[in-house]
């Protein structure tokens, strides 16, 4: 059981690694991190930014959930 | 102030992009307290609470990292893989020719740039998660304190590098959360991390100083603290304005320019990415003192890294100055704004354009930095000279950093909400 929840966990985390780089960075870096000047965000996400962010979610809701499996996995098993 | 903040609230616009940075946060918050699976929650908070009351380092790993790192929650890493690749890519950038092509090239360079920043971001915090989670399992993450190896229920490989896997994909996470918030909420997503892991473990430790020492003690910790806050926020907001004039032209039939601006001068231009500069830097012996505690010589180093050490002081104001010209440096570009003015026909009323505006902008900078630098070493000390004189350093909560940082944040995340605000209404937070 738990060989298997770590599985999907670091499948998941993996992912979840690989989306996130996928994603076109916004942060800007240091430069405009500690009063820089004022960001200008125009436009929108386009679809595939949006289908990105909506994938994301999805698999760190799955990554969330394989970590609390585990989590209580390895307490059931510590404590038994 | 308060209406500003039910106007700020009535905006829809606006609202949704406060509540937005709200969830982020508690998402940030959330995961920071979560254990990664594996981890002997029970154990792991009485060998922490050992380990803090025994050496005092630890309390000084906790600040920085908001309570995530020795709590070996999923969020562990925080947001310092991320900061320390922005700093190597800053760094780098002079270093190296394509880097700063890149940077020349304007939007899509910086795009380009900040794609390596997050790969690196990935890297460092493979190499810290393991650090980390191989440091735990074999008990040195816990000097000296008895079942400080007992923090893990199984310590074969798979167990071990599922912990690390999981660490690094919550180190990205956190980048995502940040980007989210730039793109989508209010303020730089980064910089309101920070400060949510700093201001985190404020109301701990404060109550411990009311626990450890008298009413007194507290209320004087307060009172210095909010005194060094006003200090900090008046000279956060000083800056020099160089007048600069443009001139009038005609281009087919319309006019153009005739304006007079100014270029805003500010006394600490480089804000507190010296201060950051210098504690990461003065924090690596710190690391390694842990890591390989029976080195001979680490042994000698030790006593000097106490925060009250008055070694340790003065090497800490010395780094930060050189970082704070350092990084005015990189930022700020004379001979780059001198040419972009006289490009749009700008001048400095009694400077010659070209040359002689560049080497005037440079005397100007350089002469402003000197007390912003100053300011800068003077405020990241007076916390640790004033309590090493009442014997309090080691729990007072405000390092130096940590109201800088606290300040810097919130100063250009309010402006910012105020100039969404001063969109719909004129009236904002700051008058």
């Amino acid at each position: 059981m738990i060989l298997a929840t770590s599985i999907v966990l670091i499948v998941a985390s993996l992912l979840m690694v690989v989306l996130v780089l996928m994603h076109k960075g916004k942060g800007g870096g240091l430069s405009d991190m500690f009063g820089g000047g004022v960001s200008s965000s125009l436009g929108g996400s386009s679809v595939v930014e949006r289908n990105l962010d909506r994938l994301t979610i999805g698999v760190g809701v799955v990554w969330f959930a394989s970590i609390v499996v585990l989590g209580l996995l390895f307490k059931g098993k510590g404590v038994g | 102030m308060l209406t500003a903040f039910a106007r700020a609230f009535r905006t829809p616009d606006l609202r949704k992009k406060l509540l937005f940075t709200l969830f982020i946060i508690l998402v940030f918050r959330l995961g920071s307290v979560f254990p990664t699976p594996n981890v002997n929650v029970k154990v792991l908070k009485d060998t922490a609470d050992a380990a803090k009351e025994s050496n005092q380092l630890y309390g000084l790993v906790d600040l920085f990292s908001g309570g995530a790192l020795l709590k070996l929650s999923i969020f562990a890493l925080g947001i310092m893989p991320y900061i320390t690749a922005s700093i190597i890519l800053q760094l780098l950038t002079v270093v190296i020719p394509r880097l700063e092509a890149l940077k020349k090239e304007g939007q899509s360079g910086t795009t380009k740039i900040t794609q390596y920043t997050r790969y690196l971001t990935v890297g460092l915090a493979i190499l810290q998660a393991t650090g980390i989670v191989a440091m735990a399992s074999t008990g040195q993450l816990f000097q000296g304190v008895s079942g400080g190896d007992e923090v893990l229920y199984e310590k074969g490989l798979f167990p071990i590098i599922v912990m690390v896997i999981t660490m690094v994909a919550g180190t990205t996470v956190i980048m995502w959360l940040g980007e989210l918030v730039t793109d989508r909420g209010v303020g730089n997503g980064m910089s309101i991390l920070i400060f949510t892991q700093v201001v985190a473990v404020f109301p701990a430790q404060f109550w411990s100083i009311y626990k450890t020492k008298n009413g007194f003690v507290f209320a004087l910790v307060i009172l210095v603290g909010l005194a060094i806050m006003a200090g900090v926020v008046f000279v956060e907001q000083a800056q020099r304005r160089i007048p600069v004039q443009y001139a009038k032209r005609m281009v087919g039939r319309r006019m153009y320019g005739g304006t007079s601006t100014y270029i805003p001068l500010k006394v600490n231009q480089a804000g507190i990415i010296p201060i950051i500069f210098a504690s990461s830097l003065l924090y690596l012996p710190v690391l390694a003192t842990q890591l390989w505690p029976n080195t001979k010589w680490l042994q000698k180093v030790q006593p000097y890294l106490q925060q009250d050490n008055a070694w340790h002081m003065g090497i800490y104001f010395v780094l930060i100055i050189f970082f704070t010209y350092f990084y005015v440096a990189i930022t700020f570009n004379p001979t780059e704004v001198a040419d972009n003015m006289k490009k749009y026909g700008g001048f400095i009323p009694g400077i010659r354009p070209g040359r002689p505006t560049a080497e005037y902008l440079d005397y100007v900078l350089t002469r402003i930095t000197t007390p912003g630098a100053l300011y800068l070493g003077l405020v990241s000390l007076v916390p640790m000279v004033a309590f090493a004189l009442l014997k309090a350093t080691q729990e007072f909560p405000f390092g130096g950093a940590s109201i800088l940082i606290v300040v810097g944040v919130g100063l250009d995340t309010v402006k910012q909400i105020e100039s969404q605000l001063q969109q719909r209404n004129y009236e904002g937070f700051l008058r």
